[in-house]
This record gives C-alpha cells, structure tokens and sequence, in this order.
C-alpha cells in the first residue's frame, strides 16, 4: 500500500531531490500553460466584463450589476432560460426512461437482434452536428421534408400543411425530437455499461425465484443504476444548459424567440449586437448555474455507498 | 455449460415478451438509421431529376454530385482546414495531458493533489462561458481568423479530461517498471519517454481518436473563431450551405453531408467499442 502512493519517492530522505521537482514542474507546465491562458483568464475576464458596459467598438464603463437587472427585464433571455429549463425537464422525463428501457432489453434480452444493435443506437450520437441539423430539416421542412412529402403522397392534407420548423408553438418540439433522436445514444451506453456490472448470480437468483423480466427490471436494475440515473439527469441539465449547435442550425432561435437557448441568446448579444457586457452575464449565468447542478452531483457523489 | 443451459431456460421462459422487446428495439434502430440512409436516395440524381421525382429511383448512377461537393462547395478546402485543425488540436492536447495525467498518477503529493483538481475544474467550465474573452484574446493576440486561434483553445479544452483519464491508466500500471528503470540509472524524464510512455499506447491511441472526432465535428468555436472563407473548416461549409440554399438542392447537399460525416461514421464503425469505452471513461471512473 504504501509503495503504491509515490513510487519515485526521494531516496534519501532528508535531502531534497531537486531533480524530481523540476521534472513535476516541467510536465506540468504544458498543461498549465493551455488552462491558464484559454480557461483560467477567460473566466476572469468574463466577470470582470459582466460588469461593464463594453461593446464591439472598443471603450469599457463600469456599471455594476446592470447588465444582469437588464437581462432579467429582456425576453429573449427570459426565453431562453426558460426553454433551457423544459429542454432539461423533458430530457429528463423522456430520454431517460427511453434510454433506460432500451439499455435494460439490449443487456437482458440476449439474442442475433439484439447484439448488432448495440452498435446502432449510438451511430446517432457520433454524427457532427451540422449533419444532424441536416438531416433534421430535410425530414420536418416544409415543402420537399420527408413528413410533409409522404403526407402528400398519402393525401393526408393536415399533416402536410403543419410547418414543423416555421411554428412558433411547433418548432420546439420539432429540435427537441432531433435532440432526442442524436442524444439518446449516451444515456443508452453509459446505462448498458452499468447494468451489465450487475453480477450474473443475482439475476440468476431472481429468476430461481420465478421473478419475472418486468419484474427484475423494476426492483433489481433500477435501482442498481439510481444513481447512474441521476448522473445522466445532471449531465441533461448541464447539457441543456450548453445547448446550441442544434436549435441554431436549425432554427438560428426561431421563429422570434422560439427555440433561443441560453447559449444562442449569448451569441446574438455578443456576435450579432456586440454586447460584450451583457454577453459576460449571460456567460455567468450559464457558468453559475452548470456549477450549482455538477456540486449537487459532487455531493451526490460522495454519499454513494462503496 | 451453465450458461447455455441458462439462455435456452431464459428463452422458453421470456419467448413472447422477448420477441415484443426485439420487435421493438429493431423499429427504434431503424428510426435512428432510416434518416442516417436518406441522402444515398439523392446523391446519385441530377438537380433536374430531384427536383421531378424526388422520391424515384435515379436513372443513372452519377457521381458528379461528389465531384461538385468537393468543388463548388469548396469542401476540398474545408477538408485542408479542418484536417489542420484535427492534427493541431491533437498535437496540442495531448503531450500536455499524457505529462500533467502521469506526474499527476505516479508522483503525488498534497501539491499535485491540489493542481490535479485545479486541472479538473475546468472539465466543468461551460465553453459558451468563454467564448467572448478568448475572441477578444484571438483578435489582440493576432489569431482571429487563423486555424491557431481554433485550435488552441480547443486543446485547452480537451486537455482536463484527457489528463484525467490519463491520470488513470498510469496509476493502473505497475511500479515495477520504473523502478527497474530507476536502479539502472535511467533518469525521471528518461523512465517516462521510454518505459512509461509506450505503456500507455491504448490511451494515447484512444484520445487521440476522440480528438479527431472532436475536433472534426466541431461548430461552435469554429463559428466564433473562423470568418474567413478561405479558412473554413468543412462543418462551417456545410452549415454555410444549408443556410443559402435549404434543402433544395438536395442531391449536391446528400454529397456533400456523406462526405463530411464519413470519418466519424467509418471511424465508429471500426472502433465504436474502444469510442464508447473512451467517452464513458470520465463518466465512470472514480
């Protein structure tokens, strides 16, 4: 145990091995060198900047809190905080539980369907985002979209006269789909992998026992992959809080405010109006809110028994 | 023997909710893969015939659409470009992980405790929380509009996790080694390079892999970073594309998407359980 801690542990005890410490230093320097310059400074500078009053054009004044009082009085950020929060709700209430039963059945159902499909359902997930976008605007767009060209070909009148992207109340559900179409691999992997850390004898057990397949999945496998389940919820909020390829490909945020995520409010303030003051905000409340999901998760973490 | 005594008990037993459960999981699988299949319906039809019969079978099997992909979508630039930014993101992440992961894995102490999780905080830091000092940073330190300026934050980016899994693969190796190493003289940075380094193969070949995907697939920052025609990687080209002419001109578009996913999709398809392993790893250690 004790060897295992330090293996290059100074030799002669007493006398401090320089050697040892220039070499700690020099590696990690790189690798500080990168964080101190892209993370540690941008995330300074971004509070400093919440602060100001700073455009495009150059000149800064401080302000104080304003940027964020404003903030709070605009829609479009109003919107997009509120459409992160549905994103991750529904997230949460449909790819999880999807992702769950399908995780489940890939892992109990052994059998020649089951094992390619494995490599199926994260194909999605893999796929750069612009493509994705892609492939969700030709299946919902309005005049040669797949839905509305086989609803015309089937004479379904309704079905092709609804604008999917074009909606304001539509166009949501519409990325949301996509979302879930490409999103879903993740939690679908990460539970396999977890489920199948369940030792075989307990299923073995329960099936002794005349447990049902419902059955073990409720009482045995859910429970085993709470936790994992929790995780994956923090990781949708998080997510959901990041969101941006997506909805922009899609809909750039449209129509009006309908499909802005937080991440798209920032980059209309601070690439399209040049607010930088008011994009550090936005920054920050994104930043502030990630951080208070992932400590929840942290602390989860360190309750977890084992 | 067990075992498949085991699975035939299992399928006499789960027989019909087995086949409802496969019935179900083959019509999901075929809704992820149906709309990945869509563009090979139109990349081999002419603008004309798209734009008569979308949905026919195409007369000919032309390849022109690819040669116009690469052309007049100029992808065959953005592939330079993005190519550039794969092997930079790649060269500039992963020595200062593979090093930060190993002093931080074999020589601990209450300070490189410390310094590991100041490197893991920034695992957590949102890149949208970002974006307007480093483009501030990229435009005062003349590297707005250069594939530096897209590829060096990106590495910072990838540099916490990879140090982190890194961190783990070198504490999973032996000491023996080293130790070995040590007694016949060979120095801290001598038993690193040479023993400690080809170890780790697996993980550098996987990181590097992910990376690639990474950096390949990447928009946001090369939105922010790139305005430049000239330097755009191939998903702006894309999106740049999608953005002027819709879905109209579909079977130049069908080309042009199959050409600028195919790494990633042939790049899973070969590797896919060492990429899932690799993504999952921060999830599931510790």
């Amino acid at each position: 145990m004790k060897g295992t801690a330090d293996a290059y542990a100074a030799r002669k005890p007493g006398i401090r091995d320089w050697r040892r410490g220039a070499f700690v230093a020099l590696c990690i320097a790189p690798a500080f060198a990168f964080l101190a310059a892209f993370m540690y400074y941008p995330i300074v500078e971004t509070f400093r900047l919440s602060l100001m009053r700073s455009s495009g054009l150059g000149g800064e004044v401080f302000i104080g809190i304003q940027n964020y009082v404003r903030l709070f009085g605009d829609p479009e950020f109003l919107a997009g905080l509120s459409h992160v929060f549905s994103w991750a709700f529904w997230s949460v209430l449909i790819q999880l539980p999807l992702a769950f039963a399908v995780a489940f059945s890939l892992t109990f159902y052994m059998n020649k369907a089951t094992g390619p499909l494995r490599v199926v359902y994260y194909l999605a997930n893999i796929l750069p985002s612009a493509i994705t976008a892609m492939l969700g605007k030709f299946v919902f767009g309005p005049t040669n979209g797949i839905i509305a060209s086989v609803a015309s070909a089937f004479g379904i009148d309704w079905l092709r006269s609804v604008d999917f992207l074009g909606n304001p109340d539509i166009a949501f559900w519409t990325v949301f789909t996509v979302a879930t179409w490409t999103y879903t691999g993740f939690p679908i992997v990460y539970l396999m992998a977890r489920i199948e850390q369940i030792p075989r004898e307990i299923r073995e057990a329960a099936e002794l026992d005349g447990a049902t397949g419902w059955n073990y999945a409720v009482r045995i496998v859910l429970p085993a992959v709470s936790y994992p389940l929790r995780i994956l919820a923090v990781l949708s909020v998080v997510g959901s809080l990041k969101l941006f390829d997506l909805p922009y490909l899609m809909t750039s945020g449209g129509p009006g405010n309908a499909t802005v995520t937080l991440g798209i409010t920032l980059y209309r303030q601070g690439f399209v109006n040049w607010q930088y003051g008011k994009a550090s905000a936005i920054g920050v409340v994104i930043f502030v809110l990630s951080l208070a999901f992932t400590v929840a998760q942290f602390s989860w973490r360190a309750k977890e028994p084992e | 023997m067990k075992n498949s005594m085991m699975s035939s008990e299992t399928r006499m037993r789960y027989g019909a909710a087995e086949s409802f459960a496969t019935v179900l999981l083959v019509t999901l699988a075929l809704f992820v893969l149906v709309p990945l299949l869509l563009p090979w319906m139109f990349v081999f039809k002419t603008q004309l015939e798209y734009a008569y019969d979308p949905w026919g079978w195409p007369k000919a099997f032309n390849t022109k659409n690819f040669v116009d992909a690469w052309n007049v979508v100029q992808l065959g630039r953005g592939f330079r470009n993005t190519l550039i930014v794969c092997l930079g993101s790649i060269l500039c992440s992963l020595p200062p992980a593979a090093l930060a992961g190993y002093v931080f894995a074999k020589y601990r102490s209450r300070t490189t405790e410390f310094l590991f999780y100041a490197v893991l905080v920034g695992y957590f830091v949102p890149t949208q929380m970002v974006l307007i000092p480093l483009y501030k940073m990229s435009i005062a330190a003349g590297l707005s509009d250069t594939l530096q300026g897209l590829f060096l934050p990106m590495a910072a980016f990838n540099i916490p996790f990879w140090t982190m899994i890194y961190r783990s693969f070198f504490r999973s190796l032996p000491n023996d080694l080293a130790e070995a190493a040590r007694i016949d003289g060979a120095g801290h940075a001598a038993t690193f390079f040479r023993i400690m380094l080809p170890l780790a193969a697996p993980a550098t070949v996987l990181a590097a892999l992910l990376v690639f995907i990474g950096a390949w697939s990447d928009y946001m920052l090369s939105l922010i970073m790139i305005n430049d025609q000239k330097l755009f990687t191939m998903q702006l080209r894309v999106a740049q594309f999608l953005n002027s002419y819709g879905v109209d001109r579909m079977p130049r578009y069908a080309a042009a998407a199959l050409i600028s996913a195919a790494p990633t999709v042939i790049l899973y398809l070969l590797g896919h359980r060492w990429i899932i392993r690799g993504t999952l790893g921060g999830a599931l250690k510790e």
